[in-house]
């Protein structure tokens, strides 16, 4: 597409280093001096992998809303006897609740009908007949716990560990540790969809970089529209036109430095450098129509239509490009009424893609080094709600998501809840215990990977005990 | 990473320790507070084998027949025989604690030892002690007393200052620092020209006098405030707070001293005095994140609040991280849990009930009560003008009838042009408790009321401490904690004109953070500052009419190995704009800007869709269609969740929480938006057309007219053959394809001239933005 002059040691060193500070640059060039393997791209910080990692990337498929464990994985006949009594206080009783407040509280009976599927009978909703067929490759946490009860903190929480705004994301420590294996994309990447009730609003601060270099944050690329917002050069001028203007910034930048010979010059050249490619990369990537019929098929996905089947596309054609986090939001899982509507048309929207994204990962070899994540911010009651129709509460005490890909154990579900789907009582798994989970598969050691900030050693998994949960590992 | 960074970076401990005494402070606190404190400070809960290393007694004391330290003796120190054990289970730290000490440290405490173990208090808990300015060898280059302790350090370190910078420089220098704006090549020339010696501080009082240097200073407040126009959680809709904002701008360009600008902040509807003014200040209790959310629980919001207003209260005033304290006492630092809760008792008199318990609306903007209707300081000066040219007239009977109706007309739109803005109305204080691990639904905690950290003494008489008196305590430099205070705002002058504070960790003067490199020379500004009543413009102009500013940022190899951060300021920082000055810059140097003060929020252009994840109510995003457009980047409206993302990509923070200091990144998306964000592109586009009109009379000229414009100095040779081929290609593409040249002609709401030359105005347009794309331009140096 262009061609580059050629760069001094320092700039190949910080090509994509960008957004580096000082300190971090230091540190790159004195890893340089060790490094064996080639120094032109930012490839993570010194010493990392901790240890050989079981993947090399991350599809997070994001169910924003909280998606009901017991409408989906977490088969609780007991509610169905209980159905329309009152909820015992037990349970209830001190612990915090949401929009159920000052309410009386009922139970509300499984509103669909749950199988056994594949070879270890894993439970699966009706709502999910594509996940039946991967109940031999997914491995379902009933235990899940969060702190946070609310949309907002909850998605806070369950992408920066802390439901405080202001700290790093998944993605963004992910690529900070590791670096991106892609010279031209973002190593972050974030695609949202929705379809169906009037969803909750999702923040920018969920793929934030928080106190991180800047360059770590994740880049929202959109299906419709402005793949990425400026990736489009300004009407009126040409391709031509960009690149030859971007060759005389550079040039010009190159220039006024040789007497300077400040490093934070080539840093931008190489910004420059990058950007331009984007302007290429970004739309090619975006660009689906050139996938088979058979694969459009598979996903269900119509080039341009924004949907979360186009979203699992676009993610396995990042995964190809060496992206490093992917994360697709579906912002539709918010279901405090008519559940079964809203549940037939959420599912409807994301199973069979998501069974596609499996399946497409699988026939090409990508999954063995994926790790894909399945849920959202929390769960939901075992009580009724019932705004329109029957449908459930914020609930943070025991809720499912699911783990598929290298490192995992395919077919298993790991952990309880209680009868009634309330409380994780069997290897209960907390957002940190995920977090450490995820790092420890991409070969990082969740307790040693560490930012000085404000004087403290932070951590994405905070200062609460976490760990790896062994127990879904293969 | 830790283990090599002391060998990349100036470290002062490692550095000084060779060459001076051990002095606990600078190089002895930082070390046990990294290593040790975790689990032998004042955390009581994790602590380890009892023993404290934060308390000279404790650390000193017997125990079982040995001591952690014996003053003089390390080899009967167990604490040194520790860290030098040889059995990884006796070495300290332990593994587990991912913490390893270096040989230079464990040197460094082994020294400290054998000199005595001399212990000194916390540096940022003692009062600033007036020292001595020291005498220094090369007497002809210090103009002020900051640059003689400069010089004195410097000589010890065997460096030598950097020349001073050339007029230009120095004046693109101090526009961008004072004012946020860059010179027009007339104002360069009349500056160089100006053989007064007092020419510097000549341009130094008028740059203090224009109003925009309230607008420059006033970004930098807004971020530590974390001042936004949206409430930040869940449907993050507008709040109203521009009066605020206003505020903040009018205080700087006045002159509020400090301490009253933070007592009408803190405190202002407690003030005796408390007018319209001190009602909008004390909308900085209110402009917190908030949220109505369907399932809050406003127990659980009052204590989110409580905790946020703690954090930003510590971290903006005090340069503490008290917000550590908030599920146990600090780790770190004198702070205790108690502290915490008591500190946030001082809030609980401020209303915020009312939107917790429904009032808070899916609209936009929200509601957010207590909310009063107001104009602002200037509006009312306004107003005022008005009436008396409107009463002169009336003086001067019929002939003047025309004008009178018209001022009469635009003095009534004005009065009723108010502006609401949320402010603080005391109601009765709720009790708050001490929640233990920070649990707001556990109600066993005592019972706390408002009062300052205890090791830092006590304030109020009988009765319940106030808002006010917190603020009084801290800018009362004799028997409060107006020392610190004033030490963390002046460290802040210094970080905003040297790039790098002396303290560099702008917001924690605890253990964690970096003792001063120049502890003498931030003790007397810090007096001074106190001494001159809190005098923010004399404290501004004293630091930039010091030698050590003017020096050049230009430096040798040697001392990029020796000092790569600038600690010892042996030449000036070089670094980019910050994201409103990018854009404030763009704007000025096309002629586009809007040189107007104060306002509601303004709305750039921005592109579709941007805010398509919010919701409740769903929002459409307009831009302005009119000259608010082109106005400053500090008046962008502030969506905390999707800040613009001009501003986002130049790193302004989304002002959720207190920032002191922001990254300065160089990112591809940075790129794009410099290269296709509309703005950018109509600033080029309007300067092309001036270039075009006002630049001579061939391209050789236009283009030096252009490039001065922009840098302040003529392109060189090869600068001006990049350009000119670039012009010319442009020139031959416009040409071939001049529907295409008029798409990029019509960019932006800024009208054509008629029967312009779209072609050329197309070309010119390619190397308005090559120029404005340049390094150079979003830099300061």
């Amino acid at each position: 597409m262009t061609t580059f002059s050629p760069l001094s040691r320092r700039t190949l060193l910080t090509a994509s280093g960008v957004g580096l500070g000082s300190v971090a640059l230091n540190l790159l060039l004195a890893r340089d001096l060790r490094a064996t393997d080639s120094p032109d791209k930012y490839r993570g910080l010194p010493g990392f992998p901790h240890h050989k990692p079981k993947v090399k990337r991350v599809i997070f498929l994001y169910m924003s809303g909280g998606p009901s464990h017991l409408e989906t994985f977490d088969y609780k006949p007991k509610l169905a006897e209980l159905d329309g009594k009152p909820m015992p206080e037990s349970f209830t009783k001190g612990q915090p609740i949401a929009q159920l407040q000052g309410q009386a509280l009922k139970v509300q009976g499984p509103l669909t009908k749950f199988q056994k599927h594949g070879k270890n009978g894993l439970w699966i909703s009706a709502f999910l007949p594509y996940h039946a067929k991967l109940a031999d490759d997914i491995c379902v946490i009933k235990s899940m716990v969060t702190d946070q009860i609310n949309h907002d903190p909850a998605h806070t929480m369950m992408n920066t560990g802390i439901a405080i705004s202001g700290r790093p994301s998944i993605g963004s420590w992910v690529t900070y540790g590791l670096g991106s294996e892609s010279d031209d994309l973002p190593g972050f990447v974030v695609m949202t969809s929705f379809a169906g009730r009037n969803p909750q609003p999702i923040s920018q601060r969920m793929w934030g970089n928080g106190f991180l270099p800047s360059r770590f944050q994740g880049v929202e690329f959109n299906s419709t529209g402005d793949p990425v917002y400026y990736v489009r050069n300004p009407k009126g001028v040409s391709d031509q036109q960009q690149h030859e203007l971007v060759d005389a910034v550079k040039e010009l930048d190159r220039h006024r430095n040789a007497a300077l010979a400040n490093p934070e010059v080539d840093t931008r050249i190489a910004a420059y450098e990058m950007a331009f490619r984007m302007q290429a990369s970004v739309p090619e990537l975006m660009d689906i129509s050139k996938e088979s019929k058979e694969t459009l098929e598979l996903y269900g996905a119509k080039p341009g239509d924004g949907s979360f089947a186009s979203n699992c596309l676009l993610a396995r054609r990042l995964a190809e490009r060496g992206v490093r986090f992917i994360q697709l939001y579906h912002r539709d899982w918010d279901h405090h009424g008519d559940l079964v509507k809203y549940m037939n048309i959420c599912c409807g929207a994301t199973d069979r893609a998501t069974w596609a994204l499996m399946t497409d990962l699988k026939r090409r070899g990508l999954l063995d080094d994926t790790l894909v994540i399945w849920g959202g911010e929390f769960g939901r009651t075992p009580m009724f709600q019932g705004k329109g129709g029957p449908g459930r509460d914020h609930h943070i005490k025991g809720f499912s998501m699911w783990l598929a890909g290298g490192g995992i154990k395919p077919g298993i579900s790991y952990g309880e809840t209680d009868e009634l789907g309330y409380n994780a009582v069997e290897n209960k798994v907390h957002v940190r215990d995920l977090h450490a989970t995820l790092l420890h598969l991409l070969g990082i050691d969740h307790g040693k990977f560490t930012f000085k900030y404000q004087g403290l050693d932070m951590k994405l998994t905070g200062v609460e005990p976490a760990k790896p949960i062994q127990g879904v590992l293969a | 990473m830790t283990r090599i960074l002391p060998l990349l970076l100036l470290s002062p401990a490692a550095v000084q320790a060779a060459e001076r005494p051990i002095d606990f402070n600078r190089d002895v606190r930082p070390i046990l507070s990294d290593r040790c404190y975790a689990c032998h400070g004042p955390d009581a809960n994790h602590r380890e084998a009892d023993l404290r290393l934060d308390v000279e007694k404790d650390a000193k004391a017997e125990r079982d027949g040995t001591h952690a330290i014996v003053p003089g003796k390390p080899d009967e120190s167990q604490l040194v025989a520790r860290i030098t054990a040889t059995s990884a289970s006796k070495r300290m730290p332990p593994r587990k604690a991912n913490k390893t000490l270096t040989a230079a440290e464990i040197d460094v405490l082994k020294r400290w030892v054998a000199e005595g173990a001399k212990w000194s208090a916390s540096w940022a808990y003692v009062a600033p002690q007036k020292h001595p300015v020291p005498e220094v060898t090369g007497a002809e280059w210090p103009l002020t007393w900051i640059d003689r302790f400069i010089a004195w350090r410097l000589e010890r370190e065997r460096l030598t200052p950097s020349p001073d910078t050339d007029r230009v420089t120095l004046a693109r220098r101090l526009y961008f620092d004072l004012i946020g704006l860059p010179p027009t090549p007339a104002q360069v020339d009349a500056f160089v020209a100006d053989k007064d010696p007092r020419a510097v501080e000549k341009l130094v009082d008028q740059l203090l006098a224009s109003e925009h240097y309230g607008e420059r200073m006033a970004a930098y407040w807004l971020d530590l405030v974390r001042y936004a126009d949206t409430v930040g959680y869940h449907g993050d809709q507008d709040h109203h707070a521009s009066p605020y904002r206003d505020y903040v701008i009018d205080s700087f360009n006045l002159n509020l001293p400090f301490d009253r600008f933070t007592r009408e902040q803190l405190a202002g509807d407690l003030l005796p005095e408390s007018g319209t003014d001190q009602k909008i200040a004390s909308c900085y209790n209110r402009l917190l994140q908030t949220s109505h959310e369907g399932g809050v629980q406003a127990k659980e919001y009052l204590a989110i609040y409580q905790a946020d207003r703690v954090r930003n209260l510590s971290a903006v005033w005090m340069g503490g991280t008290v917000g550590c304290a908030q599920c146990h006492n600090h780790k770190y630092d004198p702070y205790t849990q108690k502290d915490f809760y008591s500190l946030a008792a001082f809030f609980t008199d401020v209303d915020e009930e009312k939107h917790l318990r429904g009032a808070g609306t899916d609209t936009v903007p929200t509601r957010r009560p207590p909310e009063i209707a107001v104009h602002t300081r200037r509006e009312r000066e306004r107003i005022e003008a008005f009436n008396k040219r409107i009463a002169e007239l009336e003086k001067e009977g019929d002939a003047a009838n025309e004008e009178r109706g018209a001022l009469t007309k635009e003095r009534d739109a004005l009065q009723k042009a108010t502006r609401m803005v949320m402010v603080t109305q005391a109601v009765t204080p709720r009790t708050v408790r001490v929640l233990p691990r920070g649990n707001w639904l556990d109600d066993s905690g005592e019972v706390v009321q408002p009062a300052i950290p205890e090791f830092l003494g006590k304030v109020g008489g009988d009765g319940r401490a106030t808002r006010l008196d917190l603020a009084n305590w801290l800018t009362d430099p004799k028997s409060g904690a107006g020392g610190l205070t004033a030490r963390v705002f002046v460290n802040r002058l210094w970080y905003l004109f040297f790039g790098v504070g002396l303290s560099k960790s702008l917001d924690d003067f605890g253990g964690q953070g970096e003792p001063p490199v120049h502890p003498e020379l931030l003790d007397n500004l810090a007096i001074e500052f106190v001494e001159n009543g809190w005098d923010v413009k004399h404290m501004v102009r004293l630091i930039v009419t010091s030698r050590a500013y003017r020096q050049s940022s230009l430096e040798s190899p040697a001392l990029r190995e020796k000092d790569p951060e600038n600690r010892l300021y042996a030449r000036q920082s070089r670094f980019r704009l910050s994201a409103e000055m990018v854009r404030d810059n763009a704007l000025a140097v096309s002629g586009l800007l809007v040189h107007e003060v104060g306002g509601g929020p303004v709305k750039p252009y921005q592109p579709a869709g941007f805010y398509r994840h919010l919701n409740f109510p769903k929002r459409e995003y307009r831009a302005d269609t009119d000259s608010r457009q082109w106005r400053r980047g500090v008046y962008t409206h502030w969506q905390r969740q999707y800040l613009h993302p001009m501003l986002r990509a130049f790193d302004a923070p989304t002002r959720e929480e207190c920032t002191a200091q922001r990254p300065r990144s160089n990112t591809p998306l940075a790129a794009l938006v410099l290269l296709n964000d509309p703005t950018f592109v109509e600033c080029a586009r309007v300067f092309a057309q001036r270039v075009l009109a006002k630049g001579g009379a061939d391209d050789a000229d236009r283009l030096v007219f252009a490039f001065r414009e922009t840098t302040s100095r003529a392109p060189d040779e090869v600068e001006r053959g990049v350009l000119l081929k670039l012009l010319e290609k442009n020139r031959v593409a416009s040409k071939a394809d001049p529907k295409a040249a008029a798409e990029l002609v019509k960019i932006g709401l800024s009208p054509v001239p008629k029967d312009a030359d779209l072609p050329e105005i197309a070309a010119w347009t390619a190397v308005c933005r090559a120029i404005l794309n340049l390094n150079e331009t979003v830099s300061r140096n």
